[in-house]
């Protein structure tokens, strides 16, 4: 919504510069999005009149002359010598933009001298001030023109004025209109609303002779009136409505459709003028009928679309076809002519769910279903349609018929609402006064009916309740005046709480392994996310195919965060994240999504080539991370295939419970992602480690005696994993052992194919004393005969 | 001459090489010319048998204090030639980049969310959460926006093409509902977490946006409440010397309504008076009624903002995209 500095002033005083108003009107509600400040037509060009004309001393074709300006006497250098003493004149003081044509240069008019004598001003021509192509001498003005006016107001024109551009909130359809707005202000300085007068002066012939009006669906259009102006000139509307019009962002078109909208800017009421002659008047005389539109029947609106209608459609029409789309747009079978005569203007209330559908169906958004659908007002039609017949008149002449056809089958009752001023203070934390507050809401011709009980206007479609009220006491007192209240004392309690924080240590965990956070889009293309599962949930109307389906695993993601990094280069990526993936029929689950790539740590300048990651960085880092978080007894089952999207994989399993995978991506959607070196990933379920974590910590002695270790090197299959020679130790429980780490893995040489050595660290120790040589050699020389037969090991010497 | 007579010679010479070894490997060798197995002095010992009753107790003494003599001198060369070693050979390039591990950092979005969370839990609130996908009447009629509301098409929402036509949340405030609908009040929560608006991506919009929505509910909770609650945590946000301004506004689930704008050092060197950062409210009556509370005895507020604005704003990222696309030059300034 647009509305002017100036325009607001013809309704209500207010003292405030154009900024204070935008801040006023923003404190009110309103917010002010933008300001623009529009020069005059003309600034800077005054009524003139001429005192003296004589040669110039120094030029034959030239003349000085002394011009009163309305303050003061200029001399001025003129080149023209068709006028006289006395004549009025356009004079264009120094500092003035003269008038250009579009793409021209501005050119700025400044005093000096000409041939020796000073001239400090200009008077003009009509070319000079863009009005004719008239330059042989300058424009002579009507003798009864004021010196000292501006030539803008000369003309009719208003001058500079700010624009300025709000936002009206949906539930405010009132303030779509200047006067709505006016009141605002009225209600804030307690100033009086100035409407317009609207006297009109009506013919003998009494409208109901010349339309008649039929509503068929009253609940889409409880209200539809129709006056006839017969007997218009169609031109263009004078300077000043089409000035008023184009400043807020309304193209002119003719002074009959001008008022209209001219009355819509002005009331928030939108209007609409039919060519009465093109309506059907088979009957003596036209019926305009509102009726539904019949399934797929044709309409053309205005703007030559043909829409296919439908009965959930609202159409004005007359008995053979449709005249507009209520609410929505006119019909071009009836729009106002060159030589249109008589006018039908129509002025109704629509239901706005109904207005907002077709307005929506027909993809037609225009200013009045945009008015209509948020909920005109019922009881301003009559007069929003007077005020435009005076307009029509005013600017297209003719005669208006008398009276209005104005079908209201069934007038709503006004609106009451009770208001407890004890809870205007309870509820804003201040102390107002009953008087107060009455006073704040008459201001907005909300009147007070008695024992509280207050009578809502028509236009304020959004007081339905006692709060409702109070916020427009809280409006009107100022929410700046509201003092701050300290936080009070009160404690809060949600189980997730706790859960928020255990992501948030799990992520602290995570960042200390050397992994940055990443935060991937929720919604991704279905092509990513079927790389991890064929079941995906799509969007009805998604945006894009990049965005078409929530994911369903972090991966995709991560693979599209892979792709940003090296396709700039950043070669060396670790992330992780923990997010939610959605699952048909499975609902949301948080999980957490690994990726690894490029080196292991940063490239360092001791150490040229760095180590590149492996599958043991992945697995190093899940290690920790359980542990750290206290998820223990993971194990990890290599799945025999490689699946679609991992080279080599496993299952990471929890007792029974699958809680996750790991693996190495297929290079071929390596390269997908730019990516040319070995990308290793992992995804588990967050919600099942937040379950089975184990968050009891307990303190074991440090140990007092000294420990004995002893290596032990053996040759195995390669299908011996390192899992499968811990279940053996574990099994045999050699006595006193603590500790076992491998140390080193090896292959080629003298180890057979198909075989590789395996070395071991055994770690000895009790608790309460020293061990001797002998006690660890018994223990650990049954552990490496039971390795020897149990994993088919050859024991090599060490 | 005497056998007693080549000691003292012959440790000196010992002696000398020694303390002149210049490396390790040369004091081995020394070790081994004079003390080992096969060393000189081993070989004297060998030679005793030869020497005379009266000789050989004291030979034998001389040369056992020598060899003690000359074991003390191999101790102190060796520790003399370790120390030597672990001079450095060139003088050190202190400025020369260090060799460090490897530190992770936390997405900007979560920090300014968790200093977010920080800054309320001093105020007594705790962290609620609710589901993303979610059904037309948490996200919107508990909310007393009613289906045919314009602010319901303002806010552009993606449905799920599956039974009953699931959508994805429009803002935060449907966790309200769920809260209240399971707990009795008073009520403190606030609710991190994402939601989704079918904005196309561009400098400033994403599809996907994260908020946090503040709800405390409590008997005789004012404006006043909501203005003091708010200006302490933009504070704690946004610095000591923040201006905090409210401006009536327009949301359906709350009245009256508010948008909330800041000025601080950050807004002035933008050249604004006032941004927009924050919108909030009395929690409706009918809201109260639909979840179950009595309007007449409890009253609240609530308010909810954007966590990429803030983190934009707090460090100056002109792009929301650079959130969602986990470039690692982003996420290691942070």
């Amino acid at each position: 919504m647009k509305v002017t500095y100036n325009w607001l002033k013809e309704y209500v005083d207010f003292d405030w510069s154009p900024e204070e108003l935008a801040e006023r009107l923003t404190m009110l509600g309103v917010e002010v999005e933008g300001v623009e400040t529009c020069a005059g037509a003309f600034e800077g060009i005054v009524v003139g009149q001429v005192i003296v004309k004589e040669q110039h001393p120094n030029a034959d074709r030239l003349t000085l002359c002394k011009v009163n300006d309305g303050e003061e006497e200029r001399q001025i250098v003129c080149g023209a010598t068709n006028f006289e003493v006395g004549d009025k004149v356009a004079l264009a003081l120094p500092g003035t933009s003269m008038p250009v044509e579009e793409g021209e240069k501005p050119f700025v008019l400044k005093a000096g001298k000409i041939r020796g004598e000073k001239s400090e001003g200009m008077m003009c021509s009509g070319r000079e001030l863009r009005l004719s192509d008239d330059h042989e001498g300058i424009l002579i003005l009507e003798e009864n023109a004021v010196v000292g006016q501006s030539f803008g107001e000369h003309r009719g024109l208003g001058g500079g004025d700010t624009v300025y551009d709000l936002e009206v909130t949906p539930n405010r359809p009132d303030l779509n209109g200047v006067i709505g707005l006016a009141r605002e202000i009225a209600a804030l300085t307690g100033n009086a609303l100035r409407k317009p007068d609207v006297k009109l002066a009506e013919s003998d012939d009494a409208v109901e002779n010349l339309v008649d009006v039929r509503i068929e669906d009253a609940g889409l259009c409880p209200r539809y009136n129709a006056r006839v102006i017969r007997e218009v000139k169609i031109g263009p509307s004078p300077d000043w409505l089409r000035e008023r019009l184009e400043r807020v962002g309304l193209r002119p078109i003719n002074n009959v459709v001008d008022a209209t909208n001219f009355v819509m800017m002005e009331t928030g009421q939108p209007l609409h003028a039919f060519d009465l002659r093109l309506l059907d008047a088979a009957g003596g005389k036209p019926t305009v009928v509102i009726r539904r539109a019949a399934n797929g029947e044709k309409f053309t609106t205005l703007d030559e679309q043909e829409h296919e209608l439908t009965a959930e459609n609202l159409l004005i029409a007359d008995e053979g076809k449709g005249i507009a789309l209520a609410g929505v747009m006119g019909g071009l079978n009836t729009e106002i002519q060159p030589d249109t005569q008589d006018v039908l203007l129509e002025c109704a209330y629509f239901n706005p769910t109904n207005i907002r559908a077709t307005s929506k169906a027909t993809r037609l958004h225009t200013d009045a279903s945009y008015r209509f659908e948020r909920g005109a007002d019922i009881g301003i039609t009559d007069w929003a349609s007077q005020r435009a017949a005076q307009l029509i008149l005013e600017t297209a002449g003719g005669e208006l018929a008398a009276g209005a056809v104005d079908a209201f089958p069934e007038k709503p009752e006004s609106r009451e609402v009770m208001l407890r001023h004890d809870k205007v203070n309870a509820l804003l934390g201040i102390e107002l006064s009953p008087e107060q507050n009455t006073a704040y809401l008459e201001g907005l011709e909300i009147s007070h009916a008695g024992d509280g009980v207050f009578r809502i206007p028509s236009w304020r479609v959004d007081l339905k309740r006692e709060t409702d009220l109070i916020e427009e006491v809280c409006r009107l007192h100022g929410v700046d005046r509201i003092p701050a209240t300290p936080p009070r004392g009160a404690l809060g309690d949600n189980s997730f709480d706790t859960v928020h924080d255990e992501l948030a240590e799990a992520r602290a965990i995570l960042t200390g392994l050397g992994l940055n956070e990443a935060q991937g889009q929720t919604l991704i293309s279905g092509e990513s996310a079927r790389l991890t599962t064929p079941e995906v949930i799509a969007l009805e109307h998604p945006l894009s195919s990049d965005m078409d389906v929530l994911r369903a695993s972090l991966l995709p993601g991560l693979l599209d965060s892979l792709r940003n990094n090296v396709t700039r280069r950043n070669d060396d990526v670790g992330l992780f994240e923990i997010g939610r993936v959605f699952k048909p029929g499975e609902g949301e689950h948080r999980r957490l999504a690994i990726l690894m790539t490029g080196l292991v740590e940063p490239a360092f300048w001791g150490d040229r080539d760095g180590q590149k990651v492996s599958m043991a960085d992945l697995t190093g880092v899940l290690e920790g991370f359980l542990e750290r978080f206290g998820v223990f007894g993971v194990g990890v089952e290599r799945r025999s295939d490689a699946t679609d999207f991992f080279l080599e994989s496993a299952e990471l399993r929890l007792g029974k419970q699958e809680i996750g995978e790991l693996g190495q991506l297929q290079p071929a959607l390596g390269r997908g992602c730019e990516c040319r070196q070995p990308v290793f990933l992992a995804e588990l379920d967050m919600d099942l480690l937040l379950q089975r974590r184990t968050r009891t910590k307990s303190f074991k002695a440090l140990p007092q005696f000294p420990s004995i270790v002893r290596d032990v090197a053996m040759v195995v299959p390669e299908s011996t994993t390192h899992a499968k020679v811990l279940g053996v130790v574990k099994k045999a429980k050699p006595a006193n052992l603590v500790d076992l780490r491998l140390f080193d893995v090896f292959r080629g040489g003298n180890v057979p194919a198909g075989q590789k050595s395996v070395a071991y660290t055994f770690t000895y120790r009790h608790g309460e004393k020293t061990l001797t040589d002998e006690e660890v050699n018994g223990a650990h020389e049954e552990l490496v005969e039971t390795l020897r037969e149990q994993l088919s090991a050859v024991i090599r010497d060490t | 001459m005497s056998l007693l007579d080549e000691i003292e010679p012959m440790k000196a010479e010992a002696l000398a090489e020694l303390s002149a070894a210049p490396d390790q490997q040369a004091l081995e060798r020394a070790k081994g010319a004079w003390i080992g197995p096969k060393g000189k002095f081993t070989g004297l010992m060998k030679q005793l048998g030869s020497l005379s009753k009266e000789e050989r107790p004291l030979a034998g003494k001389a040369i056992n204090q020598a060899k003690g003599e000359l074991e003390q001198a191999l101790l102190a060369a060796r520790e003399r030639i370790e120390m030597a070693a672990s001079v450095p050979t060139e003088p050190t390039d202190f400025t020369a980049p260090g060799r460090c591990r490897r530190l992770g950092r936390l997405h900007p979005l979560t920090q300014v969310t968790e200093d977010i969370v920080k800054s309320f839990r001093k105020l007594g609130f705790v962290v609620a959460d609710g589901p993303e996908v979610e059904d037309e009447y948490h996200c919107f009629d508990a909310l007393n926006t009613p289906a045919d509301h314009p602010a319901r098409d303002a806010q552009d929402t993606f449905y799920l093409d599956q039974p009953d036509r699931p959508l994805l949340r429009t803002h935060t405030s449907s966790v309200q509902i769920r809260v209240m609908k399971e707990q009795s009040p008073p009520v403190r929560i606030i609710v991190p977490g994402r939601v989704y608006r079918r904005d196309t991506a561009d400098a400033t919009h994403n599809p996907t946006f994260q908020q946090v929505e503040g709800l405390y509910v409590d008997k005789g909770v004012t404006v006043g409440d909501l203005k003091g609650t708010v200006e302490f945590v933009f504070r704690e946000l946004m610095g000591p010397k923040t201006q905090i301004r409210f401006r009536p506004h327009y949301f359906s689930y709350t009245e009256p309504s508010f948008e909330i704008d800041f000025a601080n050092s950050l807004t002035k060197k933008m050249g604004k008076d006032w941004l927009e950062i924050a919108g909030c409210g009395m929690v409706h009556p009918a809201v109260f009624e639909e979840v179950g509370y009595d309007p007449e005895v409890w009253t609240g507020w609530a308010f909810g903002f954007g966590i990429e604005r803030i983190a934009m704003l707090r460090y100056g990222i002109n792009d929301i995209r650079l959130f969602y696309e986990n470039d690692v030059r982003f996420l290691e300034q942070f």
